[in-house]
């Protein structure tokens, strides 16, 4: 898991806003984000970052392993 | 010839008391399956929820629990009920600020931009509940604060004063509730459960003060003058 938990949404919309990956989505019947496509987050901590309640949290690991072709 | 043993009655309320208002938050908030963040963050959400807890446990320290007087005698409860006002009601006050102060120390949106930023979603029901708790509490705060001399400007008497006071604190408590359950990170269902059952509990035993149905229902103790009464 990367992003793992919302809680606390206010509704601004800042980290739908902010997320590059499209991982988050807005719940409009209840006006707060959802975490839509878990295994497309990068890590990137801008939704943490920009979220102005604290309400996201994300896995304790700062990157994700690189795959690369030489191994 | 055997030894009875008196339970002390006032200690054991006491250590109820503290069970309820203090030690249930802190394990439903130790128990509940929140992913934990930083000390500070958690400290600030401990702190708030012991805070919020402590400011509906104010519905028991009141002349609605009669009993509780009784035992204790009426010069110590406000006392008591002085403190948690202070520690608690400032602690609440200052949420909306604490809410930003780990921004202070973390990459990314600047606390003010994040401050206003909450302050202005207004599309969250949440954020709009809490806006109106806050304003209730600084009312009461600020009218419990003045009383004396608010009673004074207004020519009215201490009894009506407590009945403006108790009226407005169900009205924040409700407030304050709905903003809690709605944007609470850590108001799960046994926390929530906790918080409405406290409070309506509280809230009946005062709504029976002062609309009683029967004979029988508590009345508040006369008021021999407002400077006694209000001190």
């Amino acid at each position: 898991m990367t992003i793992q938990h919302i809680g606390g949404c206010i509704g601004c919309r800042e980290c739908v806003l902010s997320c590059p990956c499209d991982v988050i989505r807005m719940d409009e019947a209840v006006n707060k984000a959802v975490i839509a496509y878990p295994a497309d987050c990068q890590i990137c901590h801008l939704c943490r970052m920009y979220c102005p309640v604290d309400a996201i949290t994300l896995s304790p690991e700062k990157t994700i392993p690189v795959v690369v072709s030489w191994g | 010839m055997g030894v009875t043993v008196k339970p002390d009655l006032k200690k054991l309320i006491a250590i109820a008391a503290l069970v309820v208002f203090v030690a249930l938050p802190i394990l439903f908030y130790a128990l509940g399956d929140f992913p934990r963040r930083s000390v500070l963050k958690e400290a600030i959400s401990l702190l708030t929820l012991v805070a919020l807890s402590l400011m509906l446990g104010q519905f028991f320290l009141a002349r609605s629990n009669m009993g509780v007087i009784e035992l204790y005698n009426l010069r110590r409860i406000r006392t008591v009920h002085a403190v948690i006002a202070n520690f608690a009601v400032s602690w609440l006050l200052l949420h909306p600020f604490l809410v930003v102060v780990p921004r202070f120390f973390e990459a990314g949106i600047e606390p003010w931009d994040a401050m206003t930023m909450m302050l202005t979603t207004y599309s969250s029901t949440g954020i709009a509940l809490g806006l109106a708790a806050w304003v209730l509490l600084l009312v009461l705060t600020v009218t419990a604060i003045f009383r004396i001399r608010l009673i004074k400007a207004l020519h009215t008497k201490y009894p009506r004063w407590r009945h403006f006071h108790g009226m407005l604190s169900i009205a924040l408590t409700t407030f304050a509730l709905l903003h809690a359950i709605s944007l609470g990170r850590h108001t799960d269902t046994p926390m929530a459960t906790m918080l409405i059952v406290v409070s309506v509990v509280g809230v009946a035993m005062l709504l029976r003060m002062y609309f009683p149905q029967r004979a029988g229902a508590p009345e508040p103790p006369s008021a021999p003058n407002v400077r006694e009464q209000a001190r």
